[in-house]
C-alpha cells in the first residue's frame, strides 16, 4: 500500500551534480527536494561533506541517535557514477551512531548510490520514524518517489534484496536496473548493525552485497522502521555526469585498466582473492591480529591463507561491484552451504571474504577454519552485522572467557574461548534472534565493559587494556602495538578506529620511512587528508594504492602513488570542468575533516580525551605477550627507554615500557595537532579555519567555547 | 655492520640483496631496494653484492587497507 | 569464421585500409576512427587487428560482448553497453578501440573492406 506518492521532474546532471537532494521524512511523510547550493559544492563538495553538513543542520547537540530527528544521509560525490574508472561507485552514509553518539560516515559500493544520482539527486536525507515498516522506492526513469507499508516478512538481507529486486525489475535482464539498501534481523536487536547495499549479479544470476560496515548505520535504519530503500534506473551510460572533458575521463580510465591487466597478478591479485591478499604477509611480519590483538601470528594461519579462499571464490568473473571496476575485488564464494543457523543446508553466496573478515571472523577470534570465517562472513552480511566490530567484540568476550570474567553461566552455556568456531556462530545467531547473550555482546565492547564490572566486578582496569574499543567504535584488524604511526592512525582519527584514514604500518615499522615526531604528523596528516577526499567524491580508494604502475616504485614518494594522485586530479577536473590541482584536493578534504571534527565536539566529544588509545593498542598487557616478543621488547628497554633489562622482573620490565609507551602517543598527539593546526586539547584554531575559509559562524560558535 | 632501514645489522661476506631480504625475512614481493641512495632494479636482486657499511633501504610497497 | 590477419612486412602504411573502414562506419576518413591501425615504425609498420580471440566476452559487465553465429565477436547490444572501456584496457590485441566522440568503444567484424583496398596484401581474410 502507497502511503505518500511524489513527482518530479527529471533534470540533467551537470558537470557532476544534480545540484538538489531528495529529503523524506517517514514520520509525517514529507518529501521534498532541497537545492544543493554553490556555497555546499564549494565548502563540503559532495559524499560524507554534504552528509555531514545536512546532518548538522538535522540535529542539536542534545540529539540522540535514536531520535527522530537523527537522519541518515546516502550521498556520492561528483566523480561518483562514471564508469570508467575503477572505483567510481561508492556512496557514503552518514548519520549519528549508536556507538560512539557522534557522526559516523561510512563507505560502500554496489549500485544504489549511481543510480541515485541518475535519478536526480546528489542526496537523500531520511528522517524521522515510521509507525510501521516502509519501503521507499525511487523510479529514476518516471520520476516517482513512494513511501510505501511493507509486506516483506523476511528480515534478513540477502532474502529482502532478491525479493525486492525481483518485484521491482521489468525483467530479468533489468534486475541490473535496480538496487536495494537493507539489513538484517541482527539490526532489531544490536547496536552493530550496517546497511546492505545490492548490485544485480548477471552472470551469476543472484543479487550481490556490499556493505556500509561500521558504526551501527543499520541500527538506526531499523530504528527509523525502514525495511528497505530500492531505486530503478534504465539507461547508464558512460556521460551521464555530463561531464567537461570526457575524452579525458576515457583516457585515463583506460589507462588504468591496462595498468590492472598488465599488473595485478604479480602485484596483489586482487581479481583473483580481493583484499584477502594480505593475510599471510601480515603473519610473516608478526602484524596478523590474533587472539584479541596479543599475537602477530599463529602456527595455523595457512589454514586461512589467501590461497585456500582463492580456491574457494569463483574465479574470472567481472566482479567490480560497479561499472568499470576492473580491479574486480568482490570476490564471491558461490554454492556454499552453511553447517548452522536458518539457512543450514541451503545453498547460498558468500560475498568476500575481504581482508578484515579473514582477520575479524579468523585469527582474531582463533577460529583458523576457512569454511567457518566463511559461514561467519554469511551469516554477519545477511543478520546486518558488521563484521569488524563482531570479531573484536567476540574476541573481547573470548579474553574475558578465558580469565574468568565470563563463565558459561553468564554465557548461557556458550564456551566462548578463542577458536571456538560452533560457539561464535551461535552468538551471532542470538545476536539475530535478540536473544540469550548475543543480545549482551550486541551492545559492543564499550557497553559491555560497563555491565562486566558493574555485574560481574570485572577489573576495570584489565578491561580496558583489552578492550579494543575508542570513542565507542570496535578497532579495525590491525595490530598497531608495534607501530606509534598506526596508533596514531587509529587514534587521531574523527570517527573511531577504523583504518580508512590511514595505513601507516609498514611504512613506519617495517621501512622506518617516518621516524621522528615530525614525519609521523606529516604522514598524520597528508594520509587522512588524501584518503577523506575519497570520501567527498564517491570513490573506492583501493585503485589508488592496490595497483601502481610499474615504475611507481623508482618515484620519490612512492606511497603516495603520484601518477595515480594525478589521474584524480585529472578525472575530477574532466568531470567537472575546474582546475584543481594536488594540493587544493588535499585542502578540500581539510574543510570537511575539520568541519566533522568540530561536529564531534559540538555533541559533546572531539577532544584530546577522546583520543585516548587502549593499551593492548599501545604493548603488551599481559606476560604472556611480553614474553612472546621478550627479545624485541628488551631491547627495545635499553636502546631506546635507558632502562636496563637485566635482572629485572617482567612485570618491571612491562611497566618501564608501558609508561614509555604511553609518553610516545602523547608526544605524537602533540606533534599531530600542531600539523593540524589544532590547539594541543585538539580544537581547530579559529586560524586554522580562516585558513581553510571554513569560519562559518556556526563552527566558530562551538570552537570559540573550547578555545 | 651494515644499516637496514635505518637500523643496524650484520654484514656478511658476499652478502647480495637476495640474502639479505632472506636473513631480514622480507618475503612481500612488492619491495624496492636502495643502496646507498641508488635503486637496486628486481633483476639485480640475485647478484647485486652489498659492502661493509653500506645503507640499505627495503621499502614494502604495501597498500594495506 | 572469417579473421582478419595481417603479414605487416608487406605494408607500406598507405592508410587506405583504415580510411576505407572509418569512411564505412563513421562516415569519415580518420584513422582514429577505423577498428585496425597501422603505426610506422623504425623498420616496418606494426598492423593492429582483432584475432576474434573472444578476452573481451568475459570482461563485459553487461554482457554487451558476444559470439554471433558466424564465430566473429561482437558488441552485440550496443545500448546495453555503459561506456567503461574495459574490454579496450583489456584485449589482449589493442584492437577494441575508444574514441571519445563516441561513449561506446568499436572493433573489426571481418568484413573484409579493407582487404579489398589494400594494394599488397599485408592484410587479408582467413577462413578458419
Amino acid at each position: 500500500m502507497i502511503l505518500k506518492e511524489y513527482k518530479y521532474e527529471l533534470g540533467k546532471i551537470e558537470r557532476g551534480y544534480n545540484n538538489r537532494s531528495l529529503y523524506i521524512n517517514i514520520g509525517d511523510y514529507t518529501i521534498k527536494e532541497k537545492e544543493v547550493t554553490q556555497f555546499m559544492k564549494d565548502k563540503f563538495i559532495g559524499g560524507k561533506g554534504f552528509g555531514l553538513w545536512y546532518l548538522w543542520n538535522a540535529v542539536t547537540p542534545e540529539t540522540k541517535w535514536n531520535d527522530p530527528e537523527n537522519e541518515i544521509v546516502i550521498a556520492h560525490g561528483p566523480i561518483g557514477g562514471i564508469t570508467q574508472y575503477p572505483g567510481a561507485g561508492k556512496s557514503l552514509v552518514v548519520t549519528l551512531s549508536p556507538l560512539t553518539h557522534m557522526p559516523m560516515d561510512s563507505n560502500v559500493g554496489g549500485f544504489f548510490g549511481p543510480y541515485l544520482k541518475f535519478s536526480g539527486f546528489d542526496a537523500l536525507e531520511l528522517q524521522g520514524k515510521a509507525e510501521k515498516d516502509v519501503i521507499i522506492y525511487i523510479d529514476g526513469n518516471k520520476g516517482i518517489v513512494q513511501i510505501m507499508e511493507s509486506d516483506i516478512e523476511e528480515k534478513d538481507s540477502h532474502l529482502i534484496s532478491e525479493i525486492l529486486t525481483e518485484r521491482f525489475a521489468k525483467d530479468e535482464e533489468d534486475k541490473l536496473n535496480v538496487s536495494v539498501v537493507s539489513t538484517g534481523s541482527a539490526a532489531d536487536h544490536t547496536l552493530v548493525g550496517l546497511l546492505n547495499f545490492s548490485f544485480y549479479d548477471l552472470r551469476r544470476k543472484a543479487v550481490r552485497l556490499k556493505q556500509a560496515g561500521r558504526g551501527g548505520i543499520g541500527t538506526v535504519f531499523r530504528d527509523k522502521k525502514i525495511k528497505a530503500l530500492v531505486v530503478r534506473f534504465e539507461g547508464t551510460k558512460g556521460n551521464l555526469n555530463n561531464p567537461a572533458d570526457q575524452g579525458k575521463i576515457n583516457r585515463t580510465g583506460i589507462k588504468l585498466h591496462k595498468e590492472i591487466c598488465d599488473l595485478d597478478d604479480k602485484q596483489n591479485r586482487m581479481r583473483k582473492i580481493g583484499t584477502a591478499n594480505i593475510i599471510e604477509v601480515m603473519d610473516q611480519y608478526d602484524l596478523l591480529p590474533t587472539h584479541n590483538y596479543k599475537y602477530g601470528s599463529h602456527k595455523d594461519t595457512y589454514k586461512i591463507s589467501s590461497d585456500k579462499f582463492q580456491a574457494r571464490v569463483t574465479q574470472g568473473l567481472p566482479d567490480g561491484c560497479w561499472y568499470g571496476c576492473s580491479l574486480s575485488c568482490a570476490k564471491a564464494a558461490d554454492d556454499f552451504i552453511p553447517e548452522t543457523g536458518p539457512y543450514k543446508g541451503q545453498k547460498v553466496i558468500v560475498d568476500g571474504p575481504e581482508y578484515e573478515n579473514a582477520a575479524g571472523l579468523g585469527s582474531n577470534i582463533g577460529v583458523f577454519d576457512r569454511d567457518g570465517v566463511l559461514e561467519l562472513n554469511f551469516y554477519c552480511d545477511t543478520y546486518g552485522v558488521d563484521t569488524i566490530s563482531y570479531g573484536t567484540l567476540t574476541a573481547f568476550i573470548m579474553e574475558c572467557y578465558e580469565n574468568g570474567i565470563l563463565d558459561k553461566e553468564k554465557t548461557g552455556g556458550l564456551e566462548l574461548y578463542f577458536g571456538n568456531k560452533e560457539a561464535a556462530l551461535e552468538l551471532l545467531h542470538q545476536m539475530a534472534r535478540g536473544e540469550g547473550f548475543g543480545k549482551i555482546a550486541g551492545l559492543g565492547i564499550r557497553r559491555m565493559k560497563e555491565i562486566f564490572i558493574k555485574e560481574y566486578g570485572a577489573d576495570p582496569d584489565f578491561l580496558n587494556d583489552i578492550g579494543m574499543e575508542q570513542k565507542g567504535l570496535e578497532f579495525s584488524e590491525y595490530l598497531s602495538k608495534e607501530s606509534l604511526a598506526q596508533q596514531g592512525g587509529y587514534g587521531l582519527t574523527n570517527k573511531g578506529p577504523q583504518h580508512d584514514e590511514a595505513w601507516l604500518i609498514f611504512m613506519d615499522m617495517v621501512n622506518n620511512q617516518i621516524p621522528t615526531f615530525e614525519d609521523k604528523a606529516e604522514a598524520l596528516h597528508y594520509f587522512p587528508m588524501f584518503r577523506t577526499w575519497f570520501g567527498l567524491m564517491g570513490l573506492c580508494k583501493l585503485p589508488w594504492n592496490d595497483i601502481a604502475p610499474e615504475d611507481n616504485k623508482y618515484t620519490d614518494e612512492p606511497a603516495k602513488i603520484p601518477e595515480h594522485v594525478q589521474n584524480y586530479v585529472d578525472i575530477f577536473n574532466g568531470v567537472t570542468g575546474k582546475n584543481i590541482d594536488k594540493h587544493e584536493l588535499i585542502r578540500q578534504s581539510e574543510r570537511v575533516y575539520n568541519f566533522q571534527r568540530i561536529f564531534n565536539i559540538r555533541m559533546g566529544y572531539g577532544k584530546r580525551i577522546h583520543d585516548r588509545i587502549p593499551y593492548r593498542a599501545m604493548g603488551p598487557v599481559t606476560e604472556e605477550e611480553y614474553l612472546s616478543r621478550q627479545e624485541r621488547y628488551d631491547k627495545q628497554l635499553k636502546e631506546l627507554v635507558g632502562f636496563d633489562p637485566e635482572g629485572k622482573t617482567t612485570q618491571e620490565k612491562m611497566a618501564a615500557l608501558r609508561k614509555y609507551r604511553e609518553e610516545q602517543y602523547e608526544r605524537l598527539t602533540d606533534a599531530v595537532y600542531k600539523r593540524r593546526g589544532w590547539t594541543m586539547d585538539g580544537v581547530p584554531t579559529i586560524e586554522k579555519l580562516k585558513e581553510l575559509g571554513m569560519d562559518l559562524p556556526e563552527l566558530i560558535e562551538v570552537v570559540k567555547k573550547h578555545l | 655492520m651494515i644499516k637496514v632501514n635505518g637500523q643496524e645489522f650484520p654484514w656478511e661476506e658476499g652478502m647480495t640483496v637476495r640474502r639479505l631480504l632472506e636473513l631480514k625475512k622480507y618475503a612481500y614481493p612488492r619491495i624496492t631496494v636502495k643502496i646507498n641512495g641508488e635503486f637496486v632494479r628486481d633483476e639485480e636482486f640475485n647478484t647485486k653484492v652489498i659492502h661493509d657499511g653500506d645503507e640499505v633501504q627495503c621499502i614494502h610497497l604495501m597498500a594495506g587497507g | 569464421m572469417k579473421v582478419l590477419r595481417k603479414k605487416p612486412e608487406l605494408c607500406i602504411a598507405c592508410h587506405a585500409c583504415e580510411n576505407t573502414c572509418s569512411k564505412l562506419y563513421f562516415k569519415e576518413e580518420n584513422p582514429e576512427k577505423a577498428c585496425l591501425r597501422i603505426k610506422e615504425t623504425d623498420s616496418h609498420p606494426q598492423i593492429t587487428t582483432c584475432t576474434q580471440c573472444g578476452v573481451c566476452i568475459d570482461i563485459c559487465p553487461v554482457e554487451a560482448i558476444k559470439r554471433d553465429k558466424n564465430g566473429i565477436v561482437r558488441i552485440s547490444n550496443k545500448k546495453k553497453c555503459v561506456g567503461c572501456f574495459m574490454c579496450v584496457g583489456f584485449c589482449p590485441e589493442l584492437a577494441m578501440f575508444m574514441h571519445e566522440d563516441y561513449i561506446e568503444p568499436f572493433k573489426c567484424v571481418s568484413c573484409g573492406q579493407c582487404v579489398k583496398v589494400c594494394p599488397t596484401g599485408a592484410i587479408y581474410i582467413s577462413e578458419e
